[in-house]
């Protein structure tokens, strides 16, 4: 390999203080882990020569990007993680077969979640059931404990409204398509109650699970599909919306993929309805509520860099109490809790939080938690048993759309 | 539109942030990363304020001196874990086992009591890193010769791992695992393992840190002796809690911090600061507010960038105060690049250092990129961040 000046630019950058190991969730409870100082630029000045050390402690990293975030030089540490394992793969080097075939299926979770919605109901039998749990950590290191997501029906945008002027792109994501279809709609329920009309073209997969699962190549092809049904909509300048925090991160990184992509405009949810706050164009017709709710920033949402507009955006409605958690990652990130291997490592991550979590809810500071990740909600309900969810339902409830956030929130009757 | 924007999560923009908000202002602070706090002791040097405040130019100047012991009675009152008196200094350890010197302390770091003791108890925690044991005793023999100085090895399961193949333990691995439930129980457990064998006997513990814990604090009251905490190489848990508390409080005041994004550049109107462009990922946000306070640190913080030509602020391209001659040839002496920075006025906003100019109505200046300082030599790095801080936020 080449010398590559611009790599050793980036890497120069690093200072060698160690904030980001101090701050990394993995490194502090997997002494195994040496942390991403290590693992990245440091590894990296032999990854340069030519010389791959570290791969298989490398598939520990869990992806939240909190040393990226953390780091007070700006070095892209998970970047150059994320490429080493692209690299290590290529030389077939550090992951078993069996954990090979495991992430193949993880990062396509577009192609697990058509499969599992063909029979949701049996899917979620199965996905219960301890025999066959069992049957998928011994075949395919899936951990039997873990919270795999129940499925459910597609989601379909059922309403077709009238034309309005304003139009958005609403991407939904695998989440919602396939596991929790009626936070979709909720989200296409208050976009269409704000004077929009909202398109969901057929997308695929953002790429984010390929590429926590080390297939970078497979994510930006997944993304260029996109691309293409995004482009009529982006020169039209419509801008596309996701409720997902992950799927956001990964959109706002397409620009860098093709030349016409500069002129996409993706918003997390909440960061468009805070622009429509802004230009006095955000309705306010809410209900009397009065609802506590502890918030937790996903790592994907930090890492965007647009702040935490659901919660100042909530803190709007009168009687609404916000309290922001703010105990660091959940653990899950994406497939990496649900991975044999892993799951335990994930659980001490999220520790902090679910404790957290649980004495809020105890001495009544909150009721539920919101957080925009779906993967966070799983495991904040998993870790804590304290009910977890998107904070669209917040604005459901405030705009009369919806009774009983803490309770119940999966009985579709409920939708107004 | 909000009420402030800061630039700079450091010291100096979290007591602004931490101030403004609790004035009932609408407060959003942007960080590039975590500030330099991690890295700190976690101690903060006023220096000698009468002094410093006769030289002209120097921050502590700009501001009435009542607003320098008010930013200090203001984070003490945050902060009860902190002591510290304006004007009087008290003495902490250095990583080292060397004793020096700072006006506001975690009170777990006061070293006051070694004065009269006859015995130090120096904890050593099993494969510590940066920690050298016999360093620290050489250095606590030169300092309290009419001490006994006695190395207390011990070792936990809870890091049987670490040791298992080697690694070393960080002293904020130690502190964070002392916070945790099953660590506060071990704490108990090794203190009740050191024996008095005279009754002046002192307890120094590197890797411990209790500010901000309420039940570590009352391990500690519970021993027979007096237990003193070290400070440690960066990224040090001192520091780190102080970052924490700073951060919670903000939070919980009802304060947004945007954490690991820089801020590109600042939207302009005359003489006034409207909104910051911010480097969000793929595409920038903009954030409108009617006011501004900079605090992006200096030389080390990258609020101001230093080439073989020129030195100048990253942000606003502020004009700065450079000194004709940069550097002296005495290594630990007094170096005027220090000194380089951005003039204000007494109300903290930038002028020009040769009109006097006041350059934006809506923007104040905090911290580390004020000019005509120098924390080393100066002692004041804590003082400066903390009382321009608070007046910045005051004025917000």
């Amino acid at each position: 390999m080449s010398f590559e000046q611009d790599k050793a630019e980036i890497l120069d950058a690093c200072i060698k203080c160690s904030a980001c190991t101090a701050m990394c969730p993995v490194a502090a409870v997997n002494p195994l882990f040496p942390g991403p100082k290590i693992l990245g630029p440091d590894a990296e000045r032999f990854r340069l020569e030519g010389l791959q050390i570290g791969t298989t402690l490398s598939y520990y990293c869990s992806k939240c990007k909190t040393c990226e975030i953390t780091c007070p030089s700006g070095v892209k540490i998970t970047e150059m993680i994320t490429r080493a394992q692209e690299d290590a793969k290529m030389s077939e080097g550090g992951k078993t077969l069996q954990f090979s075939i495991r992430d193949y299926l993880f990062g396509r979770a577009e192609y697990l979640g058509k499969l599992a919605t063909v029979l949701p109901g049996l899917t979620n039998v199965l996905l219960k059931a301890p025999l066959f749990r069992q049957i998928l950590e011994q075949t395919l290191g899936i951990c039997s404990e873990a919270p795999l997501p129940a499925y459910h029906t597609k989601f379909e945008t059922a309403e077709k409204d009238r034309k309005s002027k304003k139009q958005v792109v609403y991407f939904p994501g695998c989440f919602v398509t396939y596991n929790d279809p009626l936070t979709g709609q909720a989200i296409v329920k208050v976009l269409k109650h704000n004077g929009y009309e909202v398109i969901v073209p057929p997308f695929h997969c953002c790429g984010t699970p390929l590429e926590g699962n080390g297939y970078l190549r497979e994510a930006q092809e997944t993304a260029k599909k996109n691309l293409a049904l995004m482009e009529p909509y982006m020169r039209a300048g419509i801008p596309l919306i996701t409720g997902c925090t992950s799927c956001g991160l990964a959109l706002r990184e397409y620009p860098g993929l093709a030349e016409s992509a500069s002129e996409l405009q993706a918003y997390d949810l909440f960061e468009f309805l805070w622009e429509l706050q802004e230009r006095n164009e955000f309705r306010k017709d809410f209900k009397d509520i009065q609802v506590s709710l502890g918030y937790h920033s996903s790592c994907h949402l930090k890492a965007q860099g647009i702040g935490t507009p659901s919660v100042r955006l909530l803190r709007l409605i009168p009687g609404v109490q916000v309290t922001d958690l703010d105990q660091g990652c959940c653990g899950l990130s994406g497939s990496y809790g649900f991975k044999k291997e892993k799951y335990h490592t994930a659980m001490q991550i999220g520790k902090p939080l679910f404790n957290r979590v649980r004495q809020g809810a105890a001495n009544s500071e909150f009721q539920s938690v919101i957080t925009e990740c779906g993967g966070c909600q799983v495991q904040i309900r998993h870790g804590s048993g304290i009910e977890t969810v998107h904070p669209v339902w917040v604005l459901m409830q405030a705009y009369g759309f919806f009774q009983l956030l803490s309770s119940g929130r999966h009985a579709s009757s409920e939708l107004v | 539109m909000w009420d402030g924007i800061i630039i700079g999560g450091g010291l100096a923009g979290l007591i602004a942030g931490i101030r403004a908000s609790e004035r009932g202002k609408h407060v959003l602070i942007i960080s590039e990363g975590a500030g330099s706090l991690t890295y700190s002791s976690g101690a903060l040097n006023f220096g000698d304020v009468v002094q410093l405040r006769s030289r002209e130019n120097h921050p502590y100047a700009l501001i009435e001196e009542n607003v320098i012991q008010a930013g200090m009675d203001y984070f003490q009152k945050l902060f009860p874990d902190y002591q510290g008196v304006c004007g009087r200094t008290q003495t902490l350890f250095t990583p080292l086992g060397s004793p020096r010197t700072a006006n506001i302390i975690p009170s777990g770091q006061n070293a006051a009591v070694l004065q009269d003791a006859k015995r130090i108890v120096l904890m050593a925690p099993e494969g510590m890193k940066d920690f050298f044991s016999k360093i620290i005793k050489t250095n606590l023999k030169i300092c309290y010769p009419q001490c006994i100085v006695d190395i207390y090895p011990f070792r936990i399961s809870a890091f049987e791992a670490w040791h298992a193949i080697g690694k070393p333990v960080t002293g904020m691995e130690y502190a964070r695992y002392w916070q945790s439930g099953p660590g506060i129980a071990e704490l108990k457990r090794v203190l009740a393992g050191v024996t008095i064998t005279c009754s002046e006997t002192v307890v120094l513990f590197p890797g411990l840190a209790t500010a901000f814990s309420e039940p570590l604090k009352e391990v500690l009251s519970e021993t027979p002796f007096p237990v003193i905490e070290m400070t440690s190489f960066p990224p040090s848990a001192g520091g780190h809690n102080l970052y924490n508390a700073l951060k919670q409080k903000f939070k919980s005041l009802g304060g947004e911090l945007l954490m690991g994004t820089g801020v590109q550049r600042i939207e302009l109107q005359e003489k006034e600061c409207r909104k910051a462009i911010v480097s969000s990922k793929g595409r920038p946000t903009a954030f409108a507010a009617h006011s501004f306070i900079l605090a992006t640190g200096g030389i080390l913080g990258g609020g101001i960038e230093v080439t073989a030509e020129a030195a100048q602020e990253t942000l606003l391209g502020l004009p700065l105060y450079v000194p004709a001659e940069w550097t002296k040839s005495e290594f630990l002496g007094e170096q005027p690049y220090a000194h380089t920075g951005i003039e204000a006025d007494s109300d903290l906003r930038p002028v020009d250092p040769g009109t006097k100019e006041v350059l934006f109505e809506n923007l104040r200046v905090a911290g580390r990129m004020l000019a005509h300082w120098d924390p080393w030599t100066d002692n004041c790095g804590g003082g400066v961040s903390l009382t321009s801080g608070w007046y910045a936020g005051e004025k917000l």
